[in-house]
């Protein structure tokens, strides 16, 4: 079963930041009920205050009510116009004395107490009034008893109304005071997570980028500084199956290496003893068969000797090998002239006019690696000589290519050439261009590994006219 | 010239010891490390071919003690190992020489040559094609007539003949002739002596190559 890993960053976020989420909800909802509360509280007291004051202006008279309640005194009440106060007198049950009548009446599980104010929420319904229909309302409803001792039960209802409007727009102005700096600050704290968590879960970052930064073929181990203790113990596992795959390539590394060194006496041996044939059938006179059957087998040891040695070569380029060599600054040309120099007696021998073109006097400075970058230029001169034919001629070239800080190194020949569809496949193993060419099909791919440790490119090209232009292409050092 | 020849592999030690006296050597083989070392302080050879991966003694062993023990004689040491490394280690014990095996013979017989020449004081005389030249004297002689070398061209012809079928860069040339402070005489440049050594050589049966931005190479011309 694959259990699919969540991420780490992820993880940690949800969980760092959920709890604060939630305190910063109940904050807020908290905060909304408590400034509800002041403002019913502070908008009670006035309304008990107003009911108290109307009260006193209604006096008993005989059988009836005497209201005094002058211009200035509703003023007082209707202090504020936009925050109206509305005002109902009423003799319970339901007869109306003065006021507004469409005041909300009382709750019915309303249990007022006579003398002492009762407050409740409610609408006003009446479209007719000057605030819009439905208008919420606080309500203080204030019972009093004002018959002389012997009619206790006449009782009068005062209700003062004031619309909520403000007592809402107060609980809200309380709320976002407090919800506005409190959102800054969660914002603050989501951000102040987010780079702790980054910055905890950085040393694993690095460990990811140092792993996933690596050429397929370094297998040195991981540096465990690199590591925080906790991931350390999988970068120890991978280390030791870093180690064990190291170990594993080096070992078949060494078999074909072994392999190839075991093969090269006894082809020694083979060929020396086929030379030594050769000579002295041709002293006897020997039949010609006889000869030619000598030559192919001399022909033949020659070319597995050859295929071994590049073999071996190819060994040596492989990048486990060549990462050891330091890479060192070096003369293209003189690389060239010396390699060039050392192949002409064999171009010579067979026939070839090899040379190398004058350059002028500039200075062709890589990096790289003497000996194989000299095994590749043989190769490459070693395949012009094998492939363009007794008669064709070789030339050599250095020279700066177009591109700034690249240099070419360059082995033209005038032989037959190659179509394009040979062009195509020449750099793979075992490929040959030819049959009869001695070659075993491992020059050129040599010539890449080689070229490629050094960050260099090569390629095969249509020479003007006739022929192949090798090309090698590396950057100037 | 006195040779031995270490190598354990009984095959490449026959064909090839039958090949050294066909080019003119008197050939001793040895077929482990022990009896090389045996031989080799023993009696007094000229040169010696040595296998590195010899049995008994290895072949870096017999080497160093070789050196060890003063015997100066050129060796061409011969292995089937070929990394840098091997070639450090084999020329850090005293080698002269290195050759991979497997190997062309007359590859083989031409730097033993050079080893013995190498080891020669720089005096004698040499003959190839019909070509007769005396270091010392600086004369030559091409099919019995003497030449009329001038300094310069003496030393050209010097200088292509140690090198013979190699090519001679036109800075060795320089350098030689800016080496060489006792002859004043002759100006003119490296082609033009080219040119008239070509000519006093026509009869020698010997071919001085021109290699395209290289240089020179002296080879004996095929008719010859």
């Amino acid at each position: 079963m694959i259990i699919k890993a969540r991420s780490l960053h992820r993880q940690l976020f949800i969980w760092l930041l959920a709890p604060q989420v939630v305190l910063w909800l109940a904050a807020a909802l908290f905060t909304y009920k408590l400034a509800e509360r002041y403002a019913n509280e502070a908008i009670d007291a006035s309304l008990s205050q107003s009911s108290r004051a109307l009260a006193r202006q209604v006096k008993p008279l005989d059988n009836g009510l005497f209201i005094d309640f002058p211009r200035a005194a509703q003023d007082i009440l209707e202090a504020d116009p936009s925050d109206r106060v509305l005002y109902t007198v009423s003799t319970p049950p339901g007869h109306f004395i003065l006021g507004n009548r469409n005041l909300p009446p009382l709750p019915a599980n309303a249990t007022a107490q006579l003398g002492e104010p009762f407050f409740y929420d409610g609408e006003l319904s009446d479209p007719a009034a000057p605030q819009p229909a439905n208008t919420r309302v606080r309500v203080a409803a204030l019972l009093l008893n004002y018959g002389a001792a012997d009619k206790p039960d006449q009782t009068l209802l005062v209700q003062v109304a004031r619309s909520s409007t403000n007592r809402e727009e107060l609980a809200r102005r309380i709320l976002l005071d407090t919800v506005l700096p409190l959102s800054g600050l969660m914002l603050l704290m989501t951000m102040i997570v987010w780079t702790g968590i980054r910055a905890g879960l950085a040393p694993l970052a690095l460990l990811q980028a140092r792993v996933a930064g690596r050429a397929s073929n370094d297998l040195t181990p991981i540096q465990l500084e690199a590591a925080p203790p906790e991931v350390r113990s999988l970068a120890l596992a991978i280390n030791t199956l870093l180690s064990a795959v190291h170990h594993n390539i080096g070992a078949q590394k060494r078999f074909i290496s072994d392999a190839a060194h075991q093969l090269r006496t006894p082809l020694a041996g083979l060929k020396s003893q086929t030379e030594l044939a050769m000579q002295e059938a041709r002293e006897a006179v020997a039949e010609p068969a006889l000869l030619a059957r000598l030559q192919r087998v001399h022909d033949s040891a020659t070319r597995s000797a050859h295929l071994v040695n590049q073999l071996l070569s190819l060994a040596r380029a492989e990048p486990e090998s060549a990462s050891q060599q330091v890479l060192l600054p070096l003369d293209l040309l003189r690389l060239a002239q010396e390699v060039t120099a050392e192949l002409v007696p064999r171009a010579l021998a067979a026939g070839v006019d090899l040379g190398l073109e004058e350059s002028d006097g500039a200075s062709f400075t890589v990096r790289g690696i003497p000996f194989l970058l000299r095994e590749a230029l043989i190769n490459l001169i070693d395949n012009a000589i094998r492939y363009a034919g007794r008669g064709a001629s070789v030339t050599v070239r250095v020279s700066r290519a177009a591109t700034a800080g690249q240099l070419l190194l360059e082995v033209e020949d005038n032989g037959p050439g190659l179509t394009d569809a040979q062009l195509e496949q020449m750099f793979e193993r075992f490929v040959r261009a030819a049959q009869d060419g001695g070659g075993c099909g491992l020059g050129l791919p040599i010539v890449r590994e080689i070229v490629e440790r050094h960050a260099g490119r090569v390629s095969l090209l249509h020479a003007p006219g006739s022929g192949l232009i090798a090309r090698i292409t590396l950057p100037e050092g | 010239m006195n040779l031995l020849l270490a190598e354990d592999d009984a095959i490449l030690a026959e064909a090839l010891s039958a090949q050294l006296r066909r080019a003119g050597f008197e050939v001793e083989h040895a077929a482990n490390g022990a009896v090389a070392e045996y031989l080799l302080l023993k009696s007094p050879f000229d040169i010696a071919v040595l296998d590195l991966g010899l049995p008994m003694v290895d072949g870096l062993t017999v080497l160093k003690r070789l050196r060890e023990a003063r015997r100066s004689l050129p060796v061409l040491v011969l292995t089937a190992l070929d990394s840098l490394d091997d070639r450090v280690a084999g020329l850090n014990a005293g080698a002269d020489d290195y050759l991979t095996k497997p190997f062309d013979f007359p590859e083989l017989e031409a730097r033993l040559h050079a080893l013995l020449r190498r080891g020669r004081p720089v005096s004698g005389g040499t003959e190839l094609g019909r070509l007769i030249f005396d270091r010392d004297s600086r004369r030559a002689t091409a099919g019995g007539e003497p030449l009329d070398l001038s300094p310069r061209e003496a030393m050209l012809l010097d200088l292509l003949l140690q090198e013979r079928g190699k090519v001679v860069t036109k800075e060795q040339i320089s350098q030689a002739w800016a080496q060489d402070k006792s002859e004043g005489s002759g100006a003119g440049s490296i082609e033009v002596y080219i040119h008239r050594l070509r000519r006093k050589l026509e009869l020698s049966g010997l071919a001085i190559r021109t290699v395209r931005g290289l240089g020179y190479l002296l080879e004996v011309d095929a008719g010859a």
